[in-house]
């Protein structure tokens, strides 16, 4: 027997704890809902042209589907992971004739794959939909958009993992996770707004952007619209790209780490 | 079983999009500014009353009351067209260059379309033909494309517009007759989140296929249930 048939046993197990019915399908709805609510409304307060205004488009109306997003990752890797090897449920999949690092990817991919391919179909079919040729003429700044604002999901969900298999427990994970992703989005956001506030330097700026590429985005098409942050900080846009590449590297570490941990560090 | 739940999903979730996009082309324009403006126009001359650049969720309702018939056109140019049009007036016109808002873009093309033998032109001859409705209808000859909608002579009109294009949009009226027209008009902006135009056949396909993708595993998860 070839890995193929295990590993999609596995998946298959995975979806269904997952994505049970109907919830998958009320996030789907209210995604959908907020991207054609948020597009029209960023649409229609529009101030800005061609490259600003599509990186505006995109970023403003996925913002809050980040949340929407999050809940399944949340609910999925640091509950759903936790419960699972709590339970014992990881041990048995264990026994599968099938790697353990297949046995994560397998799972990785009902927590986190299908979330973002419903939120990246939902997302860029609304945005195509009601703006067809701002969409098809800023090709480039959509895909960075897309790809600055995912990269600190991606790495909330590499975190989530390793809180997940480090602690063990379903509950205990899943609080933990969701304090960390209010400190990650919400407390440091404000705390580096004030400090480079208060200070005057942007470094607090700068170590941010590489957890959040979407801000150095920001200041480089939006920023003299974004206040007094755009008077310290101005990046360039190969200063742009480094953040991103930054940012996807930090993503890459917190999943190897995760990778290695279940595969040789995980006692169960 | 497994290929029935995997399509039947699909199709509830597609279902799903289907369902939010036609709630949100649901609510009815809303409107959050409007102007008016009262005046008169001359004999067999035109005059822009309103004029900017539109968006698919931007438009506007205009009413017009007159004393006498009036033509009211629509024009609408692509903004990758209205800045060719601009350098072409900046370069036949370089004298002009003061007066060169995007207000007169479009009746200065007219007019160098009408009169392309008029060399050096002062201010005062522009002025003297630029708003005859003979140079508008001359130019719309040339340009039926901008037309993105004309009324019939009348002296009471009403008329909402949401573009599907972003669109540099000029509301226009044209007095065609003999006399003085006193003209009153009102214009309300629009906006709309989806417009219905460019959502509904979507929603409609969406709603479709998911409704046929998710009926089988609906009906066999109920079998199932009741058999338990």
């Amino acid at each position: 027997m070839g890995k193929g048939r295990p590993f999609l046993e596995v998946f298959t197990c995975a979806l269904n704890e997952d994505h049970r019915f109907p919830i998958l399908e009320i996030l789907v709805f209210l995604c959908a809902l907020s991207t054609f609510v948020l597009g029209g409304l960023a649409a229609v307060s529009n101030f800005t042209t061609g490259e600003a205004f599509a990186h505006n488009l995109v970023s403003s109306s996925t913002w809050p589907l980040i949340i929407l997003v999050i809940i399944p990752i949340l609910k999925n890797i640091a509950y759903g992971l936790g419960s699972d090897i709590e339970k014992g449920i990881t041990q048995t999949l264990f026994s599968y004739p099938l790697k353990r690092g297949y046995i994560l990817t397998a799972k990785l991919l009902s927590a986190l794959g299908i979330p973002l391919l419903l939120f990246l179909g939902i997302s860029i079919f609304g945005l195509f939909l009601l703006f067809p040729d701002i969409i098809l003429a800023n090709p480039g700044t959509v895909f960075l958009t897309y790809a600055a604002q995912l990269s600190p999901v991606l790495l909330a969900a590499g975190l989530l993992l390793i809180l997940a298999l480090r602690l063990k427990r379903g509950v205990l994970a899943l609080i933990t996770g969701l304090g960390l992703c209010i400190v990650l989005f919400l407390i440091f956001d404000a705390l580096v707004n004030s400090l480079a506030y208060t200070t005057g330097s942007n470094w607090s700026l700068k170590i941010y952007a590489v957890i959040t590429p979407n801000l150095a985005l920001q200041e480089y098409y939006l920023g003299t619209l974004l206040g007094f942050t755009h008077q310290i900080w101005v990046p360039s846009f190969s200063e742009v790209l480094l953040y991103l590449l930054a940012g996807y590297l930090l993503v890459a570490v917190v999943f190897i780490i995760g990778y290695v941990y279940f595969k040789r560090g995980l006692r169960i | 079983m497994r290929r029935i739940t995997l399509l039947g999903r699909t199709g509830t979730v597609i279902l799903m999009v289907g369902l939010a996009i036609v709630l949100v082309s649901l609510p009815p324009p809303a409107s959050p500014s409007s102007s008016g403006h009262r005046g008169s126009i001359l004999p067999e001359e035109y005059e822009i009353e309103h004029s900017g650049v539109y968006r698919p969720q931007t438009g506007f309702q205009i009413s017009v009351e007159s004393t006498d018939n009036v033509r009211v056109y629509l024009l609408g140019v692509s903004p990758l067209e209205f800045d060719n049009w601009k350098t072409q007036v900046r370069a036949a016109y370089p004298d002009l260059d003061h007066m060169l808002g995007d207000f007169f873009v479009v009746p200065l093309i007219f007019v160098r379309e009408a009169y392309p033998d008029l060399d050096d032109p002062q201010i005062e001859d522009i002025m003297d033909i630029m708003w005859n409705v003979s140079v508008l209808e001359k130019g719309l000859q040339t340009h039926p494309e901008i037309v993105l909608w004309q009324s019939p002579p009348s002296s009471t009109l009403s008329h909402e517009f949401l573009p599907a294009d972003v669109l540099y949009i000029m509301f226009i009226i044209a007095n065609p007759s003999p006399d003085r027209v006193e003209v009153e008009t009102k214009t309300k902006d629009l906006t709309v989140l989806a417009p219905k135009e460019r959502v509904v056949l979507p929603a409609v396909l969406l709603i479709s296929i998911g409704i046929a993708l998710a009926i089988p595993w609906l009906i066999l998860r109920k079998v199932k249930k009741s058999t338990l």
